[in-house]
């Protein structure tokens, strides 16, 4: 199919240039409600996505458009013409300043180690249900549903200057719901989603186990109290979320399109930060990470980048094109980031009267304004003299208005594409209580 | 009435395709090339095919008289246009019923679902624009059997005649295959009927009024750029200005032992969103339509510009919302998303089955103001997830799911009516060809009452009027929902201030908000230009809306 298209592309005039995304994908899924099998599919897909590239000129100045379109397996040669034939007419009104597209290198194509590929994804599906369901072994609290999911993926990137770069990786991902229920108390659920990329024999285990007992801790939970001016401890993925400013600020694309601020060697978090100070960098090869890929969607190969030291905004990252725009060596898209924590242990954090928030509904940060909120799912209210499991209420903020002075915990965690903090503690969170 | 060059084509490889109640049977052998005008006129065959002044011509099924249409550079306006079948299903459809036919002779059931998605995104902003594939585009296939226990589905891309017997042969070993695995390992295996359905054979292709083949990807790149440009002459705050377009042609057909189905629809969607920034402050604003609409959603963008710009610049000066409990009026867009989270998502009906749904519980119970009636259903509404039928097959309904406070029922696809003994509400959603499909909502939205905004303002002695939607996520099991919300107006002795806060972020126990409902404008809007997830995935166009109405709740 590639060698049919690259037939056609070479035939077309006025082209002057194009990229082939392709990626086949072959999958297992099962569907479960409680411990019994509910339904199972699998699929063997494959799918290219080509882009065409048009140079003009306009008032002197140079111009690359460009336009996007799938070719289906299924497409005859007709229609294979028309869909080029239309998008190339359609990049001719993308007026976008130009941008070289990647050049190839001579290298050895890497190979992505991974324990899935030394079995079938068919024997791999009952040992990771045998994992799942290893935790499901309370008497209040069990498995509600999962659905599990095991791509092998096989993506290659060609484009007219040469560029044919492949590699295979495997997509995994858990989808779960806990129940617990106390005697007195009413029947609660939590949910959760992890991503995996490798077969890591204890994570689906203690994430199953961790989820049961917060689940736990829901269902005794009394109503978030109305609090002021105490200080908040974000836990888990809400974390992961939090510093997804600092990497949207620090996009090449973000600063080109003004919608960042960010400045190379300024401080993002300000003048006379009294708190931890980040330090972030993005890497291409995070273990277990779905995200992990030797190289971005233009086929750059990727290497690790530091972004902020010590708050101090040391480079941009982003694709061929945003970078050159910015005159900047590009890092391509890379979506591992690594924060590092900070200098307190989170017992030093816990110290006094706190509101640790875990769980929300959904948890989310605007790069665009800094503002934060979500409605709590589960957390912990320590009054000073005691630790209460809390539920309901929402808090909101704005990044700009905490991160002079907030803590990064000692402690890290790993959640698919993120390494960083296990908590960060905020000062100046509006929280609205239940009662 | 006017026809579309893409029409043209669409007939030149149909023999047999419906265009419209009169006209049928084209035939035409030869392609033409010509300019055109905004006019019409009529002729000899002969005369008029040699002309260099056609776009488009079409047949008479009544007769051989010509009729011609001569389309020029406007958004012509005038008849609807009916959407096309894809051809390649069209020319397909052979080949799917005798897959399903060898199918049927391994399983007790077999169906297969063709979907042909085609569509273009555009986009211009300040330092540039793009043009690419629309990302719900696709094509492709997912197989359904009983596989002995409960049903296997396959999705797969390639299909070709010759290699019709390798995929049936390959079905059957990738279904016996695993479950046979899954059979000597320690996973129990859940049991359904087999699917027991009625015959129907049927088709619809729905219209719009501008095909989006009607206009070119110049004119619509040129018609967005002077959107833009004028959106730039009302603020010097503005940082970036965006429009973005989205058109989605949409084709599918299901077959099985006694389903014969087709259809084919275009909806769009758009919006316009102003980035303003003042210091260090940075702001932004957005504005939205979708619909079963061709390229006339881009007029309906057109009048927007000045108000999206002047609220963007608004927020500038926002303020902090106090966090309690208020007296609110949401606009249309908040109750919709109230609609979607409360009583959306919480009588999805594969949560009854899993015993996910604190709903399951409330049927025939009160679970709001006896003002509130509530819908959801492809049929109970004319919007983006307004179908003939459903992923599995099921034919669109409307449900009345909350009758003046009663809850009456949920909604529902074929697997979890299966379990449960109930009807199918066809409500089976697949965010592609590739997913599984779930229970999903369609149009979902309040009926609408009989008050006016001004007196529901006016009733208000301290609030806030909520307006444009960030998010939304729902709680089924405790009913607990979370809307993020961009704006709320304050209100304060039954009058706007002028004066307010963002974001918001609404949250509550869904039976005291819909409880607390107690006024209800007459008109209802409804919306379909965002998409809907099931958790974090599975994300489906989905439309939902509802009057103003005037409830207690409590924000952050």
């Amino acid at each position: 199919m590639i060698e049919r298209i690259k037939e056609i592309l070479s035939s077309i005039e006025g082209l002057n240039g194009w990229k082939l995304n392709e990626k086949r994908t072959e999958s297992k899924e099962l569907f479960f409600i409680k411990k019994e099998l509910d339904m199972n599919r699998g699929k063997n897909v494959h799918h290219i996505m080509l882009t065409v590239y048009k140079d003009f000129d306009q008032d002197g100045k140079k111009y690359r458009g460009s336009s996007a379109t799938a070719i289906h397996p299924t497409m005859n040669e007709e229609e294979i013409k028309k869909a080029i034939s239309d998008a190339l007419y359609a990049a001719g009104f993308v007026k976008n300043e130009y941008y070289p597209l990647v050049e190839p290198k001579v290298e050895i194509q890497p190979i992505m180690e991974n324990r899935f590929r030394l079995e079938s994804m068919s024997s791999w599906m009952p040992k990771l249900t045998d994992e799942i369901f290893i935790g499901d072994k309370y008497n209040k609290g069990w498995i509600n549903s999962a659905e599990l999911f095991l791509d092998n993926v096989k993506i290659r990137i060609l484009n007219s200057q040469g560029v044919d770069a492949s590699y295979e990786t495997y997509r995994g991902e858990l989808e779960f719901i806990t129940n617990w229920k106390e005697d007195e108390s009413e029947e609660v659920e939590l949910y959760q989603d992890i991503l995996f990329s490798d077969y890591d024999e204890k994570l689906i285990s203690e994430s199953v186990d961790e989820m049961l007992k917060i689940c736990r801790d829901k269902a005794i939970a009394k109503p978030t109290p109305m609090l002021e001016n105490i200080p908040v401890i974000l836990s888990g993925e809400p974390v992961k979320e939090f510093f997804y400013y600092y990497y949207d600020q620090a996009a090449a694309r973000s600063v080109y399109e003004q919608t960042s601020t960010a400045k190379i060697d300024q401080n993002i978090q300000g003048e006379d930060v009294k708190g931890d100070k980040v330090n972030i960098a993005i890497d291409p090869y995070l273990d277990n990470s779905t995200s992990s890929s030797p190289y971005d969607e233009d086929g750059i190969r990727l290497a690790k980048a530091t972004l902020y030291e010590d708050g101090i905004l040391k480079r941009y990252w982003g694709n061929t094109r945003f970078s050159y725009y910015l005159g900047i060596k590009p890092t391509g898209n890379i979506r591992n980031i690594i924060v590092e924590g900070g200098n307190k242990t989170l017992e030093e954090m816990k110290d006094g009267p706190y509101l640790e928030l875990k769980v929300f509904s959904d948890f989310q940060m605007d790069s665009l304004t800094g503002d934060f909120a979500g409605e709590i799912r589960l957390g912990w209210y320590n009054d000073g003299e005691k630790i209460v499991p809390i539920t309901g209420g929402s808090i909101s903020g704005n990044i700009k208005e905490v991160h002079k002075e907030m803590y990064l915990s000692k402690e890290t965690q790993k959640t698919n594409n993120f390494r960083g903090p296990k908590s960060i503690k905020l000062l100046n969170v509006s929280i609205a209580g239940v009662e | 009435m006017k026809i579309s060059r893409r029409l043209f084509l669409r007939l030149f490889y149909f023999p047999l395709v419906k265009i419209s109640n009169d006209l049928a049977e084209c035939k035409i052998n030869r392609s033409i090339h010509f300019s055109g005008y905004d006019s019409r006129i009529g002729g000899e065959r002969d005369e008029l095919e040699n002309s260099s002044i056609i776009d488009y011509l079409i047949f008479s099924n009544q007769s051989d008289k010509l009729v011609i249409y001569v389309i020029g550079n406007n958004f012509l306006r005038g008849c609807n246009m009916q959407v096309i079948m894809s051809r390649y299903l069209h020319d397909k459809k052979q080949l799917l019923k005798e897959l399903v036919s060898e199918l049927s002779k391994a399983f007790k059931y077999a169906s297969i679902l063709g979907t042909d998605i085609c569509g273009k995104t555009y986009s211009v902003y300040k330092t540039g624009a793009s043009i690419n594939d629309s990302e719900w585009t696709e094509r492709g296939f997912v197989v359904r059997v009983h596989n002995g226990y409960n049903y296997t589905e396959y999705s797969f891309n390639s299909l070709s005649e010759e290699g019709i017997d390798s995929l049936v042969e390959s079905i059957k070993n990738k279904v016996n295959d695993d479950i046979s695995r899954l059979k000597n390992s320690t996973v129990n295996i859940g049991t359904y009927p087999v699917i027991d359905e009625d015959k129907i054979i049927g088709e619809v292709f729905k219209e719009v009024e501008i095909l989006p083949e009607e206009v070119s990807a110049e004119e619509k790149i040129k018609k967005m750029t002077r959107i833009k440009d004028e959106a730039f002459t009302y603020s010097a705050l503005l940082v970036d200005f965006r429009i973005v377009y989205g058109e989605c042609h949409v084709s599918k057909i299901f077959i099985s032992q006694n389903k014969d189905l087709e259809q084919s629809y275009i909806w769009s969607q758009g919006s316009l969103s102003a980035v303003v920034r003042r210091d260090h402050n940075t702001k932004f604003y957005y504005d939205s339509a979708a619909g079963l609409r061709g390229v006339e959603l881009l007029d309906e963008l057109q009048h927007k510009i000045k108000e999206v710009v002047s609220y963007a610049e608004k927020l500038l000066d926002a303020k902090k919302i106090v966090p309690g409990q208020y007296d609110v009026i949401c606009s249309p867009g908040i109750s919709g998303l109230i609609a979607h989270e409360a009583f959306g998502h919480g009588v999805e009906m594969d949560m009854f089955v899993k015993n996910r749904a604190k709903a399951a519980e409330f049927i025939n119970k009160e679970v709001a103001s006896e003002l509130v009636i509530m819908h959801d259903g492809a049929a109970a509404a004319e919007n983006v997830s307004s179908y003939y039928f459903d992923d599995e097959g099921i034919l669109g309904t409307d449900t009345k799911i909350i009758d003046r406070g009663i809850l009456k029922t949920g909604i529902s696809d074929l697997l979890s009516a299966l379990r449960l003994g109930t009807k199918p509400t066809g409500n089976g959603k697949r965010e592609s060809f590739e997913r599984k499909a779930y229970a999903r909502m369609t149009n979902t939205f309040f009926e609408g009452g009989k008050d006016r905004l001004e007196d529901m303002i006016s009733s208000i002695k301290e609030g806030y009027l909520l307006d444009v939607m960030l998010s939304g996520m729902e709680d089924p099991k405790n009913w607990g929902i979370q809307c993020m919300i961009l704006i709320a107006k304050e209100i304060k002795n039954g009058e706007l201030t002028g004066n307010i806060m963002s974001p918001v972020i609404m949250t509550g126990y869904v039976p005291d908000v819909l409880k607390s409902i107690s006024m209800l404008s007459e008109k209802v809007e409804i919306s379909g230009s965002g998409a809907c997830g099931k958790g974090y995935k599975e994300w489906v166009k989905a439309a939902e809306g509802g009057p103003y109405i005037k409830a207690r709740v409590r924000l952050g």
